[in-house]
């Protein structure tokens, strides 16, 4: 019925979203994205060949995510971002569940020490931590937006034991709305980076915290608090990097091998000596695509963590800057989206996703080149693992479902 | 209230994305830079060289071939195993690849099991030099188990063969297992003969097996040069073959000699014996060593005493070893009062069985003396009074210098290690602190030290017209197509004496050795010049050399040839009943070998051998007619017409008056006779008792006295041999041959 066609169009739908989404943010993940596959396929093939007898193996499984991913994407940017928020309520707690069930089931073989991934028989392997991530920044987001006036007014806390306090004239403490959001904020990010430090996953640990103090910044808590937050950081990596056997064995190896360039060259730093050989090898204009050498079993597993170090090689410094610059503009957009956003939630929502991705980004190339200790943190868009990659692509869908409604101009 | 992001939720989200951008992404671009530029050319170089698989081809050795190209030493691929520990995860794996290598190539398990317990290193060497078919069990046992491709590998390796294993071990030498060479001619041609190890740079994965781009460049490899030696295979062995019999008769500790080309200075053939097997070098083979080895208690000692027999054994005892030559030397002597003419042919000396000289009494061997003699019969019966006598006319100034010309003051130079230089006033004394004492004894060749390669070099130049040539043994060196790189050419080092004093002391040294005490060197049908000599070891007493050295044919000579037997311990030990019989053996083979015409007297003509007609076929009357006429004694066998079979066959050798048989009925079995004794005996004797068996005889060695005695059959007594079949018999000569200073 024309009739009821035309009214549906002038009138808000109520589920799907409506507008165009911002293109060069569309362009920018499939630019990274296609340049992430053919990458892969590289990087894997020899290593593929070897280890399972295929040279397109690794490359046939990401494709397939990618393709379903794309198609996610595209859905989920259909949807009002509002109903994310019930999404929300819904992955905080699975989340912690998922995190406690890892803990529990045995890890897969080879990985006796790494209780981070559950096996879903016939699909695959996924991370509850990358779950968690997305769960903590939707409930974040949606939390803050709700209670951000709260937050950001000297308002007194209604929250049951702080009404005593309050109610209490001789009391000289008041407890405002802002204190008890913060302590519940940060009691979920503290208990959630504390179930990802008990699979061994200290890069885990370290974007969940990282991706929790930023939304709490952009919440509106008080300045001082992430001053000392940043010390508190400051002082607890000084610790670490003068104490390393602190922590557990497998994280001291990669602080003493990054410390100590000669540290079990055929062992713990091996890996990272293999990445800098090959960026050394790639020089200003690298080896040219597919010529890499270094992933011939050299750099070990040249599909996952370590693969912007084959980027470098074949691309060389002009095509690495490239990308580091592409993440960057990534990061940008996304935040321009954030910034121009319809309302706050969907701008702390991008804002969250966003980061997370130019975070981990970050993260992965200052350890290729070992300026970091060696974390075991992935390349997103690079880096092989179909869940990890569909959740990716799908978080991209949401910042697209957000971009219909920014106010900024559509081509 | 507005939903919208407010004013300062914007700016904490710039400050996030300047923080995020300049820092996180600023930290991961200076990691970029440090890495890709500043450090880049650093790593790169890392990760070639571990890349680039740089294998070295090993440059096959060359080959020594004799002058005929015989190979005497050629390098042979076998392989290496090798293997990756790295590889080895379980300890069960490790203890069943212990376990089969070990059974395979024959190895202790601990050692093998250390190498596999080596987990940081992907190459560790267990055997090298393993022959093919051990190789064939490896690759068997790597099959037929899941894996195992990956931790065992085979590298080619090379081994080094001789196939005549001891023959002529000392000159050859030998090589390590690093396939250098660790003595004799495998170590002073070392260079030459490892040519250039070639290269092949391919770039290899981590676990080296290939890349998809391919890069490779290759050196390739350089064979080593090839050795062609003046050494004759065949004369080599007549030479091995007497110095072993030699060693055995006389129950010596060592025989040695050379066999030299007098013309050129090309060693024809040159030996030690006992020596080794080159093939393993380390494998003690002297039978007196080992049982002396087995006598030993202390472990310690045990292992000093073989690792002194080792070198023993390695040793060229003809080119490092000095001795007093003794008599021998009397013909440098006698050249250099002949070219200097301090005697004449018709002088006339006395030996009344001593000579006193300052303080000191010289006495001849014969200590009742030689009474009159001329100077050719002082040589012939070794007079040391004689000689002293010489000596004196000749003065220290003269003595030294033919004793510098003869080159007993310098090495030869012959392209082998080791050569035993003199050292003044230790080995021998020069003209300034030679007194009339050391001139002396210096003139009959005693107080002094001489390598054996000196020696026959000097009596060499005797038989070579009085020039020294310098003695090799390298004629020519091939590439690896065999084609001709370079010709060593005979080099003349200097006139020692003049022509017609070398045909002067040729001709004497031909009367020692047909009725001198060289007289056992005598060869039927050629001219031997030569001299014997006995000295007493001064290290020992009681302990004797025993040598000869000469060269054939006198009226041009061709071989020089010098034996020196080493303490010889059976009761004879002089150079006469000692060395020259050895000598007559080998020159005799030598000259045959070499076509050399004889030339007989008219004594030897008479016993000259003859060649068997064809008779098989032939009427008996017809045939034993013919046997008649050539001197032959004909036995028939059997009452049939026509000769069926004969023995000796048709065309060969046999003495004059030798016996066939003939055959005439068709009975298939052949007359059998045993050989009888045959030693011990004059030529009478000899003839006697094998015309009574049966059997023929040829004779070697010296007849020409009424005091030769056969010392040698070439088939033992009592082997039942067909009628009519040769047998050799060795002559010599007990008498006058005795030439003790």
């Amino acid at each position: 019925m024309p009739k009821t066609k035309r009214k549906k169009q002038e009138k808000p739908n109520k589920y799907l979203a409506q507008g165009g989404f911002d293109v060069p943010f569309l362009i920018i993940v499939l630019i990274l994205l296609t340049i992430g596959l053919v990458m892969l396929f590289s990087a894997s093939y020899t290593y593929a060949y070897y280890n399972r007898g295929q040279s397109a193996f690794f490359f046939k499984r990401q494709l397939i995510f990618a393709i379903v991913g794309l198609f996610v994407m595209f859905v989920v940017s259909k949807i009002r971002y509002e109903y994310f928020k019930l999404l929300a309520t819904i992955l905080l707690p699975l989340s912690y569940l998922l995190l406690v069930v890892v803990l529990i089931i045995p890890p897969p073989p080879g990985y006796e020490n790494f209780h981070r991934w559950i096996t879903i028989p016939g699909f695959g392997t996924f991370q509850p931590s990358e779950v968690a991530k997305l769960g903590l920044i939707l409930f974040l987001a949606w939390s803050i937006d709700k209670n951000y006036k709260a937050i950001n007014s000297r308002q007194l806390s209604t929250a049951k034991f702080a009404v005593g306090f309050n109610q209490n004239k001789n009391s000289k403490i008041k407890i405002y709305s802002s204190t008890t959001y913060g302590l519940l904020y940060l009691f979920v990010i503290g208990s959630m980076c504390a179930l990802v430090y008990l699979e061994n996953h200290v890069s885990g640990t370290v974007l969940l915290f990282a991706l929790g103090v930023m939304m709490l910044f952009l919440a509106g808590f008080d300045k001082k608090w992430f001053v000392i937050a940043t010390v508190f950081v400051v002082v607890v990596s000084a610790f670490i990097i003068l104490n390393p056997d602190k922590l557990p064995s497998h994280a001291s190896y990669r602080i003493n091998a990054w410390l100590d360039k000669d540290f079990d060259p055929r062992g713990v730093r091996w890996q990272t000596n293999q990445a800098l050989y090959a960026i050394g090898s790639g020089g200003f204009f690298g080896a040219g695509l597919g010529n890499s050498k270094q992933k011939h079993l050299y750099v070990s597993e040249p599909q996952n963590d370590f693969i912007f170090s084959i980027v470098c090689e074949e691309l060389g410094f002009v095509g690495a800057t490239v990308i580091i610059i592409l993440f960057m503009l990534l990061v940008w957009r996304g935040f321009v989206i954030a910034m121009r956003a319809k309302d706050r939630f969907g701008a702390l929502l991008a804002m969250g996703l966003v980061f997370q991705v130019g975070l981990q980004a970050a993260l992965n190339i200052a350890v290729v080149t070992d300026t970091i200790p060696n974390t075991g943190i992935s390349l997103p868009f690079f880096s092989y693992g179909g869940t990890s990659l569909l959740m990716l692509i799908t978080e991209m869908g949401m910042v697209l479902s957000i971009s219909r409604y920014s106010r900024i101009s559509k081509s | 209230m507005s939903n919208k992001p407010s004013k300062q939720l914007i700016q904490r989200a710039v400050v996030i994305m300047v923080v995020t951008c300049i820092i996180g992404f600023g930290a991961g671009f200076f990691g970029l830079i440090n890495a890709q530029l500043i450090n880049g050319e650093k790593y790169r170089q890392k990760a070639e060289v571990q890349q680039l698989s740089d294998k070295t081809i090993n440059a096959e050795r060359g080959t020594i071939y004799d002058r005929n190209m015989n190979i005497l030493s050629q390098s042979a691929n076998v392989w290496k195993v090798y293997i990756n520990p790295s590889k080895i995860k379980k300890e069960e794996v490790k203890v069943d690849v212990t376990k089969g290598l070990c059974e395979i190539l024959e190895l202790e398990y601990d050692t093998v099991y250390k190498k596999a317990s080596q987990s940081k290193y992907g190459y560790v060497s267990i055997k090298t030099q393993v022959e093919n078919d051990v190789k064939l069990e490896v690759v068997e046992f790597i099959r037929a188990n899941k894996g195992y491709n990956e931790i065992i590998g085979i590298d080619p390796d090379t081994k080094r063969y001789y196939p005549y294993m001891t023959f002529a071990s000392t000159v050859l030498g030998f090589t390590g297992a690093d396939d250098t060479g660790r003595s004799g001619l495998e170590y002073f041609y070392d260079e030459t003969l490892t040519g250039v190890s070639g290269r092949i740079i391919t770039a290899k994965n981590a676990l080296q097996g290939d890349m998809p781009t391919k890069y490779e460049s290759t050196y390739d490899a350089k064979q080593g040069t090839s050795l062609v030696l003046t050494i004759d295979q065949v004369i080599q062995y007549y030479l091995d073959k007497g110095l072993e019999r030699a060693v055995t008769d006389f129950d010596a500790s060592y025989g040695y000699g050379i066999v030299m080309d007098v013309k050129t200075g090309a060693i024809l053939a040159m030996s030690t014996k006992p020596d080794f097997d080159p093939n393993e070098p380390y494998e003690v083979i002297n039978p007196k060593v080992l049982e002396s080895l087995e006598e030993i208690q202390d472990e310690e000692e045990k292992k000093k005493v073989l690792s002194d027999a080792r070198y023993a054994q390695w040793r060229n005892r003809t080119i490092s070893d000095t001795y007093e030559p003794g008599s021998v030397f009397k013909v440098v002597t006698a050249a250099a009062a002949i070219e200097e003419n301090l005697v004449s042919d018709d002088e006339m000396f006395n030996c009344a069985g001593n000579i006193k000289i300052a303080d000191r009494t010289y006495h001849c061997h014969k200590r009742d003396g030689h009474g009159t003699e001329n100077f050719t019969q002082a040589l012939m019966n070794s007079c040391n009074p004689v000689f002293v006598t010489v000596g004196q006319r000749l003065g220290v100034e003269k003595f030294f210098k033919y004793f510098e010309a003869f080159g007993f003051a310098e090495t030869t130079g012959v392209d082998l290690p080791a050569e035993a230089a003199p050292a003044a006033n230790v080995t021998y004394h020069t003209a300034n602190k030679m007194g009339i004492v050391e001139l002396s004894s210096s003139s009959f060749g005693q107080s002094f030290q001489v390598s054996p390669i000196q020696m026959i070099n000097a009596v060499s130049a005797i038989g070579n017209g009085g020039k020294l040539m310098r003695p090799y043994i390298v004629s020519s060196m091939l590439d690896e197509n065999k084609n001709t790189i370079s010709v060593t050419s005979p080099k003349v080092k200097r006139q020692v004496i003049s022509e017609k004093t070398a045909s002067k002391v040729s001709e004497m040294m031909e009367a020692v050795a047909t009725s001198g005490t060289a007289k056992n060197a005598y060869v039927a049908g050629y001219r031997v010049a030569g001299k014997t000599g006995t000295s007493q070891k001064l290290t020992s007493r009681g302990k004797y050399i025993a040598s000869f050295s000469g060269f054939a044919p006198t009226n041009d000579p061709q071989i020089a040839i010098l034996i020196v037997v080493d303490e010889p311990s059976s009761g004879v030990y002089t150079g006469g009943a000692v060395a020259a019989p050895v000598a007559a053996e080998v020159l005799e083979e030598t000259l045959k070998y070499l076509n050399i015409e004889p030339q007989y007297t008219p004594e030897e003509l008479a016993r000259l051998d003859v060649k068997t007609p064809k008779l098989i076929g032939r009427t008996v009357p017809d045939a034993v007619k013919e046997l008649k006429a050539k001197g032959f004694t004909v036995k028939t066998i059997g009452n049939g017409e026509t000769v069926l079979n004969q023995t000796p066959a048709y065309n060969q050798v046999l003495p004059k008056d030798g016996l066939v048989v003939l055959y005439t009925d068709d009975k298939k079995e052949t007359t059998k006779t045993k050989v009888p004794v045959l030693t011990g005996m004059s030529l009478a004797e000899v003839n006697r008792n094998a015309v009574a068996a049966g059997v023929n005889i040829k004779i070697s060695g010296f007849t020409s006295g009424s005091d030769i005695v056969s010392y040698r059959q070439s088939v033992a007594p009592d082997t039942e041999v067909e009628m009519g079949t040769m047998v050799t018999i060795s002559f010599k000569s007990n008498a006058g041959v005795s030439d003790l200073a």
